[in-house]
């Protein structure tokens, strides 16, 4: 008995202690917030607003304050969010800026920082700022607002940007 | 009995499944190393640029200490009062170059081109008519852009244009003093580029912007013989009109163009059209529900003339009489230009469709003429290479004396683009043109083109 015991343990164990290992990895594809400036009295955002937001077509918050578009460097889970999107690759949105850019649309490209630390400094500067972050990363008593996104927070049923 | 027990736990509970996991990693990751290392590499160049610019940022707060000057910490957001305009810190953007608060960036390109025949045909950029094939340089561009106030910007496009004998010539492309009142008003004072349809409100001189090597004829710059006045100096007022989920945009431009455009067919004769001022005035949507989808269009009114004259010779140096050609006397004719575009730009797709009728009517009276035009542009961008189809259309009366030199030509371009990094491409393009009572064209056109 002890000795069926045992084998069923060891046939077991292995599925547990994948299913341990694996968790952290499904975890990591997180749920991504829209941030802003905590001063700004935005509260809710609709995903098309906020792709034209991103892609420099609406360039203004309704209070009359310029947008500063915030974003974090390639290689991040956020910039993917961020593709996805605006339906375009790395290489298509770097040329899109550029032709923004030149064509005299825009002033200049979106602040690219390398890390949260560096949204959150740059999102408490620029009264218009806005960016897309880990919603794991934003922490009760931060100076940051995270908005509504077409009605929901992250973490809400039906907030759809993953 | 308790050792082995021990053992198998370790073996199966842990180390099997844990080399199970990395396993499968190594087989998945093999193939996203290089991306991973290029990801890396390319934060590694950002955060250098970025520690930079923060050492440039402390470097001028402790001056503005030394002097005395304080920091205003920013004002509220709120939707009562907008803010007071105050200057921005510098973007770190690693795309635009930022020398004392002036943001630049330049485009260059080189090309070879080849044509099957040997009979005159306009050189554009560089490429000597009726020869072989050359090599040219194109167009070499420096833009510049400043902030001068939270709404206030100027900006500018210069262009260095290679033309015949390997002459440059010095061109301002643009030169705008922009002021954006909000997304519904934003004004821009100065010499612009016309928003004459699509193309030539998106795509400005550098070659590196656009997929194909060169502009559809009906969209290639005046200065160049393409049909439309490109340029004009005055005022132009764009925004959003406030429209739901259609996402409507207007524009509106006034101003003065004065074209000058050479002959396409070689007859080394210019057309001096001595426009008065235009306006134009053009509608588009951007409907919510197909991002990327564009449908637009826009009309166009002018006076022009008919004035034709010698193109200069060596020099620059315009001699009335030069080829025989006695000046014409100039007629004074109105000027209409309708476009249509649909176009979706997204998922790695491109799809430019743009139609037009530009008609020439003399004030006095006389005959009106209608010369339909067209492009159709596909392209679909696969990793780093990006096949491209286009077919144009431009049908002239030989006896529009504007366009007399045009007449009908039509015809495929097939090509490629490979962007050999996010700065540089090289373009492969093939061209057949067919022309009215003359023989057709085919083309051979390389472009290596770049952003620095």
């Amino acid at each position: 008995m002890k000795r069926w015991r045992r084998s069923v343990l060891a046939l077991l164990l292995p599925l547990l202690t994948t299913l341990v290992l694996i968790t952290p990895g499904t975890a990591q594809e997180g749920t991504v917030a829209v941030i802003v400036n905590p001063r700004n009295s935005i509260t809710d955002v609709s995903s098309s607003d906020l792709r034209k937001i991103f892609n420099g077509e609406k360039r203004s918050w309704p209070a009359g304050v310029r947008i500063k578009l915030i974003v974090l460097a390639p290689g991040s889970h956020e910039r993917l969010v961020l593709l996805r999107l605006l339906g375009m690759s790395e290489s298509e949105y770097k040329h899109y800026w550029a032709a923004q850019v030149f064509r005299g649309d825009v002033d200049s490209e979106p602040l690219t920082v390398p890390s949260f630390g560096m949204v959150k400094e740059a999102a408490t500067v620029f009264p218009g700022a806005i960016a897309l972050v880990d919603a794991r990363d934003v922490k009760p008593g931060m100076p940051l607002k995270v908005i509504k996104l077409d009605g929901h927070m992250p973490g809400d049923v039906g907030y759809s940007l993953r | 009995m308790r050792r082995n027990w021990g053992k198998r736990f370790l073996i199966h509970g842990v180390l099997v499944p844990f080399l199970f996991l990395n396993f499968g990693r190594a087989q998945n990751s093999s193939s996203e190393d290089s991306e991973t290392i290029s990801a890396l590499a390319q934060q590694i160049r950002e955060l250098q640029q970025h520690d930079r610019e923060l050492q440039e940022r402390i470097r001028l707060l402790e001056a503005d200490q030394k002097t005395g000057a304080t920091v205003e910490p920013p004002a509220p957001v709120s939707d009562a009062s907008p803010p007071p305009a105050q200057t921005p810190p510098p973007s770190s953007s690693p795309e635009m170059h930022l020398v004392h608060g002036i943001q630049w960036r330049g485009f260059a390109e080189l090309d070879y081109k080849v044509l099957d025949r040997r009979a005159p045909e306009l050189g554009t950029y560089g490429f000597v008519p009726g020869s072989a094939g050359n090599f040219y340089t194109g167009d070499f561009d420096l833009f510049l852009t400043s902030r001068l106030t939270e709404r206030t910007s100027i900006l500018s496009e210069i262009d260095v244009e290679e033309g015949d004998a390997q002459r440059f010539r010095v061109d301002l492309r643009r030169l705008l003093l922009k002021y954006d009142a909000n997304d519904h008003l934003r004004f821009s004072f100065g010499r612009y580029q016309t928003s004459i349809g699509f193309y030539n409100w998106a795509f400005r001189s550098a070659s590196w912007l656009q997929t194909t090597a060169d502009r559809p004829l009906v969209m290639e710059f005046a200065s160049n013989g393409g049909l439309l006045p490109t340029q004009a100096v005055g005022v132009s007022v764009t925004g959003s009109i406030p429209s739901g989920k259609l996402g409507l945009n207007y524009v509106a431009e006034y101003g003065s163009s004065d074209t000058v455009r050479p002959d396409l067919n070689g007859d080394g004769l210019r057309n001096d059209e001595n426009n008065g001022n235009q306006v134009n005035v053009g509608l588009f949507l951007t409907p919510d529900r197909f991002p990327g989808l564009r449908i637009g269009g826009s009309i166009y009114h002018d006076q022009i003339s008919d004035l034709v004259s010698p193109a200069p010779g060596p020099g620059g140096i315009i001699n009335p009489g030069d080829n025989g050609i006695v000046l014409s006397p100039s007629a004074r004719l109105n000027q209409t230009i309708i476009n249509g575009h649909l176009v979706y730009l997204s998922h790695g797709i491109e799809f430019l469709n743009e139609a037009f009728l530009i008609r020439h009517a003399p004030v006095a009276a006389g005959e009106v003429f209608n010369t339909p035009a067209f492009y159709s542009q596909f392209s679909r961008k696969f990793a780093s290479f990006r096949p491209f189809f286009r077919y144009q259309y431009v049908n002239a009366s030989l006896k529009n004396p504007i366009y007399d030199d045009i007449s009908l030509r039509y015809g495929p371009s097939v090509g490629a683009r490979y962007d050999l990094n996010d700065y540089v491409a090289f373009k492969a393009q093939w061209d057949h043109t067919e022309r009215r009572r003359l023989p057709d064209l085919n083309g051979l056109h390389l472009q290596l083109s770049g952003a620095f």
